[in-house]
């Protein structure tokens, strides 16, 4: 790869060329402050800048963009941007911030929309001229980069030094003007002193904890008051989240136009401070507390990334600490009173050199870097597709079953069958009012048609109500874990214990283990329900009820009418399960308050932590693990749920 | 499928938020595709006394308005608050501060003693009636107003934000005025306008109403670090949020 240098005129003159060829957006002063934005001309561009209100990556993932345009009953179409353009002025903690959004978009299931538009971006960075006051760039490794550029350049005096990192940035240099030449080993060494220097210009707040220390130090204060108390000035805005370089959350809405037949769908840039985020449909909202939030924005960069991805998701830019108008997001006076309050977390390394001192020189201390190394997986033309267009489907029949809750039947229109696991869930579209995630009552099946069963709580469930036979709804997935009903549960004695709607999901394991009853032993099904017309699948029930090898305990919290049965929440019928073996293996699923006295209860009855399986409701809302809102410690409900062990959530105190 | 009827009611306020409804110009035509306006004293003349959908400007300030207040909702399916007189009260409860015989004789003079223009403790629409539906800011923002309609008559929950207007400064860019050393009420208030005042340059007034959860506390708290008093803020926060 090349490395040339340039005078200053030289370079200007290069970037008036690139501006002839493609759009160019890059840092200029707007009022006293720094932006990104298209540069009309190289004159306008200031290197110099400290650090811009905004990061670039929302040319990457911008705070609103389309991703669907949809007819109502006639299909949907994705969006994808494929205009080239060029991000100029990039400063190495921003090219640090891409990678992380790369590696988070691109792994496993590759979002297309932000993917299209970073093969088509290239990055033109510039090392740091002015340091922002609120940097710490320089002790999170970022100060400087090696890779993640196309182009990279390097002020020394008046001249520039400019090196490609990629192919694409290579390309560009040729267009440099006759007269720039190689750049010799006396630029490349004072490029290394400047390198050396930025490292320790860009240690503006001073940090004492070692970024890769913070996961330790996080788990040793999750119960710390210090959260609440720092919330307490928290006005849930948003703003640390709305300008950081590594905050990847979304939510999407569906606007519809004038006709009501046609509209578009977009997701718009969410935060995890702002109230409601983890709220579900029902009203249970998960981190309804300011505490809660403000934790949670710590905990995701600071220990879930790093844990899922294996770097740390924040590189030390300091734009939440100039946006929080409170003044409590900054991540360097956090993690060091985190450290004056834990003493203990790094009392065995008292001999050892300070974290900070020590990162230069000593290999990490745990399995995580700073920083994706390996840029995007880049995927084949034929294995992109857009992984949030819904797939058509057709309502096939509906009927209420309760005042609340309707029975659907769809099939999908391409004819191919739906293929779910029990336990699995699907996003239902219905176009204009949005989509939500529903658990699929119905056994995996041959043929194209699925059943769910839906309470009318929300926009979307209302919107499902009112459909007509023959009505169309968009479909993705299935998604998430199921029960394992072709492995762990093979040839156990089962236990299900369902509350309320719980009983939707394991329905369909019930049904498939009915029509594989030689697979496995024992059946006992516990279900509760608020009142005895309220209680789902009546038919089933009496069924159930019938079956040999099967028996059904219910109980209701309050009767009403000729009920005869138990009376009581479902842990009043839970003794009558019998002897719980090494062969049983329960499968729990409820609302929230449930589970922790079923769990209490059946842990009693010496029941392993890892024989009991649970599914947990969150507020999906991509199903792939990008968009951040069902999130339960490390744990994204709608990739390594909803079905969990309970082995897996001990100790997470967010999950039951 | 029916149209649904829609009637305009106003009480005391400056009928601001009706001219934003005339504003809109092109896109009034295709809402008016959508519904049928029975009536509107501002911009029609008949009346009708059936209707599906009432839309409701102002503050009621007169025991004779909350009785006309009532006899709306009972008519109505879907009862919309319209701007910041009629979702909070506004700038008519700014009135609470002073003594009501007072501030009669300031605006009405000699003619404050006549029976039409006693008026009692300024109301917003939903301490009378329940209201379904807010559209909320002062003057209202015609494209929000429009987005409501449209959801209701589409059968869908209008989505109005419940976070701070921070966050519309924060996506698009636009520094804090904190940053300018204003008093921004922005923190507490809640969003859907866009950040209409600080993209002007403006700090927020709270027009919107404050946010249910408004941590009015930490805002008292921070003013210290911006060199400025609880005076101050609540001299902001006053114009639109008296209680």
């Amino acid at each position: 790869m090349s490395t040339v240098k340039m005078e200053e005129s030289q370079l200007l003159e290069w970037v008036d060329k690139l501006i002839a060829l493609q759009r160019v957006i890059g840092v200029q002063e707007k009022q006293d402050h720094f932006v990104y934005d298209t540069l009309r001309s190289a004159s306008d561009l200031r290197l110099d800048h400290d650090v811009t209100y905004l990061p670039p990556v929302k040319f990457l993932f911008p705070q609103r963009e389309q991703l669907i345009d949809f007819k109502l009953d006639e299909g949907y179409e994705s969006r994808i941007e494929s205009e080239p353009f060029v991000l100029l002025g990039v400063h190495p903690y921003d090219v640090v911030a891409i990678s992380q959004m790369d590696a988070i978009y691109s792994t496993g299931h590759e979002d297309q929309h932000y993917m299209s538009r970073r093969r088509n971006a290239t990055i033109i960075a510039c090392d740091v001229e002015t340091p922002s006051k609120n940097t710490f760039a320089g002790y999170m490794g970022t100060a400087t980069v090696k890779e993640g550029f196309d182009v990279l350049l390097t002020r020394i005096e008046s001249e520039y030094i400019a090196e490609a990192g990629s192919e694409k940035g290579e390309a560009l240099l040729t267009l440099v003007s006759e007269g720039v030449t190689s750049a010799t080993a006396d630029h490349l060494a004072r490029r290394e002193e400047v390198w050396r220097n930025n490292v320790d210009k860009m240690k503006q707040q001073e940090l004492k904890v070692d970024p890769r220390d913070w996961p330790a130090l996080l788990q040793a204060s999750y119960s710390d008051p210090i959260w609440e108390a720092q919330a307490n000035l928290c006005f849930s805005c948003g703003g640390c989240n709305l300008v950081c370089g590594t905050c990847a959350c979304f939510d999407v809405q569906d606007q519809l136009n004038w006709d009501l037949r046609e509209g578009t769908r977009s997701r718009v840039c969410d935060a995890c401070m702002v109230r409601g985020f983890m709220q579900v449909a029902g009203g249970h909202d998960f981190q309804s507390q300011r505490g809660m939030r403000y934790r949670h924005r710590f905990f995701r960069k600071g220990s879930y990334i790093p844990e899922r991805f294996g770097f740390v998701a924040c590189t030390g830019c300091g734009r939440c600490t100039s946006a929080c108008v409170s003044d409590i997001a900054n991540p360097v006076k956090l993690y060091n009173t985190l450290l004056e309050r834990h003493p203990e977390v790094f009392a065995h390394r008292a001999e050892e050199p300070a974290p900070t001192q020590a990162q230069e020189t000593k290999a990490p201390t745990s399995v995580f870097t700073l920083y994706p190394t390996k840029g995007w997986v880049s995927k084949k033309e034929g294995e992109r597709r857009d992984i949030y267009l819904p797939e058509l489907a057709t309502l096939v029949r509906s009927n209420p079953i309760t005042p609340t809750e309707t029975f659907y039947q769809f099939s999908l229109d391409s004819g191919r069958a739906l293929g779910h696991e029990p336990g699995q869930f699907v996003m239902i579209s219905v176009m204009g009012y949005g989509e939500a995630p529903f658990s699929i009552t119905s056994p995996p099946r041959d043929d194209d048609t699925f059943d769910m069963v839906i309470r009318k709580v929300g926009t979307v469930t209302t919107a499902l109500a009112n459909l007509q036979r023959g009505d169309k709804v968009g479909v993705r997935g299935p998604f998430g874990t199921a029960f394992p009903v072709y492995d762990e549960l093979l040839h156990k004695d089962l236990v299900i214990v369902a509350g309320g709607l719980g009983i939707v999901p394991v329905r369909s394991v019930i049904l498939y283990v009915l029509s594989h009853r030689e697979d496995f032993g024992r059946l006992t099904i516990a279900y509760g329900m608020r009142t005895p017309s309220e209680r789902l699948f009546v038919d089933d029930l009496r069924r159930f009820r019938r079956e040999p090898g099967v028996t059904l305990l219910e109980t209701v919290d309050r009767t009403e009418g000729r009920w005869t049965g138990s009376v009581g929440p479902v842990t009043t019928v839970l003794p009558e399960i019998g002897p719980v073996t090494s062969n049983t293996r329960a499968i729990v699923c409820g609302p929230p308050v449930m589970y922790r006295f079923v769990l209490s209860d059946l842990l009693a009855m010496g029941m392993p932590e890892d024989h009991i399986f649970l599914s947990l409701e969150r507020r999906m809302k991509c199903g792939l693990g990008k968009c951040g809102h069902c999130q339960i410690h490390g744990l994204y409900a709608c990739q390594d749920g909803p079905v969990l062990k309970y082995s897996q959530l001990v100790g997470l105190q967010e999950a039951l | 499928m029916e149209k649904p009827r829609v009637a305009i009611f106003d009480f005391a306020g400056c009928e601001g938020c009706q001219l934003q409804i005339i504003n809109l110009e092109e896109e009034i035509l295709v809402l008016l595709q959508l519904v049928d306006v029975v009536e509107w004293r501002e911009g029609m003349s008949h009346q009708s006394s059936s209707y599906d959908i009432a839309i409701v400007e102002g503050s009621i300030t007169r025991p004779e308005d909350a009785e006309r207040l009532r006899s709306i909702r009972r008519q109505a399916k879907w009862l919309i608050a319209l701007g910041s007189c009629a979702t909070h009260g506004g700038v008519n409860k700014l009135r609470h501060l002073l003594d009501f015989d007072i501030a009669a004789e300031q605006v009405y003079g000699e003619a404050a003693s006549q029976t039409h223009l006693q008026s009692e403790h300024v109301r917003a629409i939903n301490e009378v009636v329940d209201v379904d539906s807010y559209v909320f800011g002062c003057p209202i923002d015609a494209r929000e107003f429009a987005k409501v309609v449209k959801a209701i008559v589409f059968g869908k929950r209008p989505e109005i934000p419940e976070y701070p207007v921070c966050v519309e400064c924060k996506l698009q860019g636009i520094i804090c005025r904190y940053e300018y050393g204003e008093v921004c009420v922005g923190p507490l208030t809640r969003a859907g306008c866009d950040a209409r005042c600080p993209s002007a340059g403006f700090r927020c007034f709270g027009c919107r109403g404050l946010l249910e959860d408004a941590n009015v506390e930490a805002a008292r708290e921070v003013m210290d670090r911006y060199g400025k008093t609880t005076d101050e803020l609540e001299a902001r926060m006053a114009l639109f949020n008296t209680l």
